[in-house]
C-alpha cells in the first residue's frame, strides 16, 4: 500500500473512548481517499435528516494519498460533515501542514463521533493519542489556543514539529457561519463546520507524529515532481500572479470582467480599482508568501497589522476576502477588508459567509426595512468599523446581534425580505457574479456544496482561458465545462491536490504522479470517473436530505434583474436555462435524481442507492 | 567548491525540501523526520537547516542572536544535532544524518525542489 496509510481514528466523544481501525482496500480503490472517502462514510454511517449540531452528526477528517508524499501541492486535507450552516453535506479544505503531519501520525482519518461533556483537545503526538480537557482553551482566539497548546509541551522541539486545527469563538458559540482554522490559515469552504466541531465540544486536535509515507516507483516519482515544479515556474499565472500577491491578484481582473460583485450583487462594476488593486495590496501590508505543505507556488500572503483595532500578524485579504468581506459590503478600505480577515480567522468565521449575512444587512438597512434600533448596530455600506464591530459581535453572540448570527437566509426572511438574501442552499455566494460568468453560475446553483468556487473553478477557462479559450457570457458547451471543472475538483480533493495549481498544469499532467505514487495505472478518464462517482454520492445525500431541484436555482435577482452599466451591461445568468442540460449530462432525471442507470455505471448500487425510502 | 546558499527572506514554509532530502535517501519514504534539512519556524521567518556535525554533548553555554528587532535563539539556527536539539537522527536506528549534496548534480535535490530562491547552488 503506498500512497495510503491504511489507518483511521475513530474517536467517540461521548464515551471519551478510541479505537483504530484498518481502511479497506476496495474503499481506497474505489474512492481514493480524502473528500471521496469522507464522503462514502458520512453517507454509510450518518442519517442525513440528523441536526447538524446533534451528537449524531460526525466529524470526519481526511487526508488524500497524495498528501505527505511531496506530490506537488499535495497538502489539503478535507473536513466532511452535514453542514450546520446549509443542512447538505459540507466538506472544507485545509491548507497549510495539518493534512501532511496527520499523514505522518500514522492516520489517514479521523472520526470524530458523539458528543464531549466538557470542552476537549483531542492530541494524537507520537501515538499517544490522549482525549485531555481543555477549559482553559474555551473562549481563545485560535492563535491563542494554537500559543497555548503549543507552551504547554514539555519538549519546546517537539511543539515546533506539532502542527493545530482549532477553532475560535465563533465555532464554540455554535455560529452557523463558524470554520475551522489550522496553522493560521482560514480553510476553504468550512462555513458551517466549526459550529458541528463546537457542538461536540471540541476545540482543537493537535497532530505530530513519525511514520513515513510511502511511494511506488521513488526514482520516477521524484522525476514526474521535479517535471511539475518547472511546469508550474514556467506558467506565468503561477510562477509570478499567485506567487506574488495569490488570488488577490484577480480583483483588477473580475473588475474589468464585471465579475467582481459590489453592494449585495446590486452593481457588479466598481470605478475604484486602483485603490484595491496588487499595488494598494502591497502598500497597505507588509506580505510574505506562506507555502502549504510541499507547494511550489505559495499564493497564502501573511501581513502584519498594527492599529487602533487589531494588532498582529495574520492572513492578507485572498480574493474571497477583498470581494466578500469588502466590496459586497461596499467597502473599498484595504485595511479595513484586512482586518475583518484576521478578525475571521481569530474568531474562527467563515469570510464569506459572514460576508454576505452583513451585505444583506446592510441592504436591508440601505432599503429602509432595518433600523439601527432593530439591530443595535450600524451597517452601512462603505463603513469598514459597522463591519469589523459586526464581525466582532457575531462571532462572540454577544449584544443584540444574535439575529445576524444565524445567517443571511434567516436574517432576510425575519425582515421580510428573503429575495434580498444572495445565495444557494442557505450560502451566501462566493463573490463571483454570476449574470457575468454562466458557468460560474451553473456550477452556484448545483454545487453540492453551496456555492463556493472552489469546488469547480470554471474561471480558470472561461476568463483565464488557461486549458480552453471560453467566452464568460455565452452558455455554449458550459454544462459540459461545469460537470468536468466539479469531477476535476473532486477527484483532486480526493487525492489531496490543490485545485490552484490548474492554473499553471493540466490534470492530465497529475496523472502519471498519481501512478508513480500509488503504483497504479490509471487513465484519466478513470480518475474523471472517480470524480463523477463522488460527485454523485454527495448528490445522493443531498437529495436524501432533502434537497432536490428547487434548490438548484440562483437568487432571483441574477435572472431579473440585469447588470445595470459597466462592460456587462445587460447581462442575466441563464443558470435556470442549462439546468436541463446539465442534469441531462450527469444522467440524472429532471427532478436532479440520479438515475438507476448512472448510479448503477458509477458501481453506486446496492446500499448507497437505497434512498428512496 | 560548491555551497548551498540559504535565504530565510525567500523561504515560504513549504517543506518541500524536506520531502526531497527524504524520497532520495530512501527510495519511495517521504518522512521529514528522516531529512538532513528542516525548516524551523520563528514567528513569520523560516529558517530552512541543514544537517551539520553530531554531537553527544550540549553546549554550556546558550547564546541569542539579535537581527532586526527580533531576538532569536541561537539553536534554532545550529546545524548540529545534540542531546539538547536532537534533529537530523534517524529514529528507527538512532545513526546521525548529514548532508551529502545527493541528488542529479549539479543541483541537491532539495535546492531542485526549491522553488521560492530559498536554496541556491554557488560555486566559487
Amino acid at each position: 500500500m503506498h500512497g495510503w496509510i491504511g489507518r483511521c481514528l475513530r474517536v467517540n466523544l461521548t464515551k471519551n473512548d478510541f479505537k483504530l481501525e484498518e481502511i479497506s482496500q476496495e474503499l481506497m480503490n474505489k474512492f481514493l481517499g480524502g473528500r471521496g472517502l469522507g464522503v462514502k462514510i458520512l453517507f454509510d454511517e450518518i442519517d442525513p435528516m440528523v441536526d447538524p449540531l446533534y451528537p449524531d452528526n460526525k466529524l470526519i477528517f481526511v487526508s488524500g494519498p497524495l498528501v505527505g508524499t511531496g506530490a506537488v501541492t499535495g497538502a489539503s486535507c478535507n473536513v466532511i460533515t452535514k453542514s450546520a450552516l446549509s443542512g447538505t453535506i459540507a466538506c472544507a479544505k485545509l491548507r497549510g501542514h495539518f493534512g501532511a503531519e496527520l499523514k505522518y501520525s500514522g492516520l489517514d482519518m479521523i472520526i470524530v463521533e458523539g458528543r464531549a461533556e466538557f470542552p476537549v483537545i483531542l492530541s494524537i503526538l507520537d501515538d499517544k493519542i490522549v482525549i485531555q480537557p481543555a477549559l482553559e482553551y474555551w473562549g481563545r482566539t485560535t492563535s491563542e489556543t494554537e500559543n497555548m497548546f503549543k507552551s504547554s509541551l514539555s519538549d519546546r522541539w517537539a511543539a515546533r514539529d506539532t502542527y493545530l486545527l482549532s477553532i475560535g469563538p465563533a465555532g464554540e458559540k455554535l455560529v452557523p457561519m463558524a470554520n475551522v482554522i489550522n496553522d493560521g490559515f482560514l480553510s476553504v469552504g468550512g462555513a458551517g463546520i466549526g459550529a458541528v466541531m463546537g457542538s461536540k465540544n471540541l476545540k482543537a486536535i493537535a497532530v505530530k507524529g513519525n511514520h513515513s509515507v510511502t511511494v511506488a516507483d521513488g526514482n520516477r516519482f521524484v522525476q514526474v515532481v521535479t517535471t511539475l515544479i518547472n511546469k508550474l515556474n514556467s506558467a506565468p499565472l503561477t510562477s509570478q500572479s499567485m506567487s506574488s500577491w495569490g488570488s488577490a491578484f484577480l480583483v483588477g481582473l473580475c473588475n474589468q470582467k464585471a465579475i467582481l460583485p459590489f453592494k449585495n450583487f446590486q452593481s457588479s462594476s466598481f470605478e475604484e480599482s486602483k485603490q484595491i488593486g496588487t499595488e494598494a495590496l502591497s502598500s497597505a501590508f507588509a506580505l510574505r508568501s506562506r507555502g502549504c505543505f510541499a507547494c511550489p507556488i505559495a499564493c497564502i500572503k501573511k501581513a502584519d497589522v498594527d492599529n487602533r483595532f487589531y494588532k498582529g500578524k495574520g492572513m492578507a485579504p485572498t480574493y474571497l476576502a477583498i470581494g466578500a468581506l469588502g466590496l459586497n459590503c461596499g467597502i473599498t478600505d484595504l485595511t479595513n477588508i484586512g482586518i475583518a480577515n484576521m478578525i475571521c480567522g481569530e474568531m474562527g468565521l467563515d469570510p464569506v459567509a459572514a460576508g454576505g449575512t452583513i451585505a444583506t444587512a446592510m441592504e436591508l438597512e440601505r432599503k429602509g426595512l432595518l433600523t439601527k434600533d432593530s439591530l443595535k448596530l450600524d451597517l452601512r455600506f462603505g463603513n469598514g468599523e459597522d463591519l469589523i464591530q459586526a464581525l466582532t459581535l457575531m462571532a462572540t453572540k454577544k449584544g443584540h446581534v444574535k439575529r445576524i448570527g444565524r445567517g443571511a437566509k434567516a436574517l432576510a426572511e425575519e425582515y421580510g425580505h428573503p429575495e434580498l438574501f444572495m445565495g444557494v442552499k442557505n450560502i451566501p455566494l462566493a463573490p463571483f457574479d454570476p449574470r457575468a460568468i454562466q458557468g460560474m453560475g451553473l456550477h452556484f446553483a448545483t454545487s453540492n456544496y453551496g456555492p463556493h468556487h472552489l469546488y469547480a473553478y470554471t474561471f480558470i477557462d472561461e476568463v483565464l482561458n488557461v486549458h480552453e479559450k471560453s467566452d464568460p457570457w455565452t452558455t455554449e458547451g458550459k454544462p459540459e465545462l461545469v460537470k468536468r471543472f466539479q469531477d476535476i475538483t473532486a477527484v483532486m480533493d480526493s487525492l489531496g491536490l490543490c485545485n490552484w495549481s490548474l492554473m499553471g498544469l493540466k490534470f492530465n499532467n497529475f496523472v502519471p504522479l498519481i501512478n508513480s505514487c500509488l503504483g497504479t495505472s490509471y487513465k484519466a478518464e478513470d480518475l474523471l470517473q472517480t470524480g463523477e462517482r463522488v460527485w454523485n454520492l454527495e448528490r445522493l445525500f443531498n437529495m436524501r436530505a432533502g434537497f432536490n431541484r428547487s434548490h438548484d436555482s440562483l437568487p432571483e435577482r441574477f435572472y431579473n434583474e440585469p447588470i445595470e452599466d459597466g462592460p456587462a451591461k445587460g447581462q442575466i445568468s441563464k443558470a435556470n436555462e442549462m439546468l436541463d442540460d446539465y442534469y441531462g449530462l450527469r444522467g440524472w432525471d429532471n427532478k436532479g435524481q440520479p438515475s438507476a442507470e448512472i448510479l448503477r455505471a458509477l458501481e453506486l448500487e446496492s446500499r448507497d442507492a437505497k434512498n428512496k425510502d | 567548491m560548491p555551497r548551498i546558499k540559504i535565504d530565510h527572506n525567500k523561504c515560504t514554509g513549504c517543506r518541500h525540501c524536506e520531502t526531497a532530502c527524504s524520497l532520495n535517501h530512501v527510495a519511495g519514504v517521504a518522512n521529514p523526520r528522516r531529512s538532513r534539512i528542516r525548516v524551523f519556524r520563528e514567528g513569520t521567518t523560516y529558517f530552512p537547516t541543514i544537517a551539520g556535525p553530531f554531537v553527544d554533548a550540549a553546549c554550556t553555554s546558550k547564546n541569542d542572536l539579535i537581527i532586526g528587532d527580533h531576538t532569536y535563539d541561537m539553536c534554532l539556527i545550529c546545524r548540529a544535532s545534540c542531546p539538547e536539539k536532537p534533529f537530523f537522527i534517524e529514529a528507527e536506528t538512532g545513526f546521525p544524518l548529514k548532508c551529502d549534496f545527493c541528488g542529479i548534480p549539479p543541483s541537491p535535490s532539495c535546492v531542485r525542489w526549491c522553488n521560492s530562491g530559498a536554496l541556491e547552488l554557488v560555486e566559487d
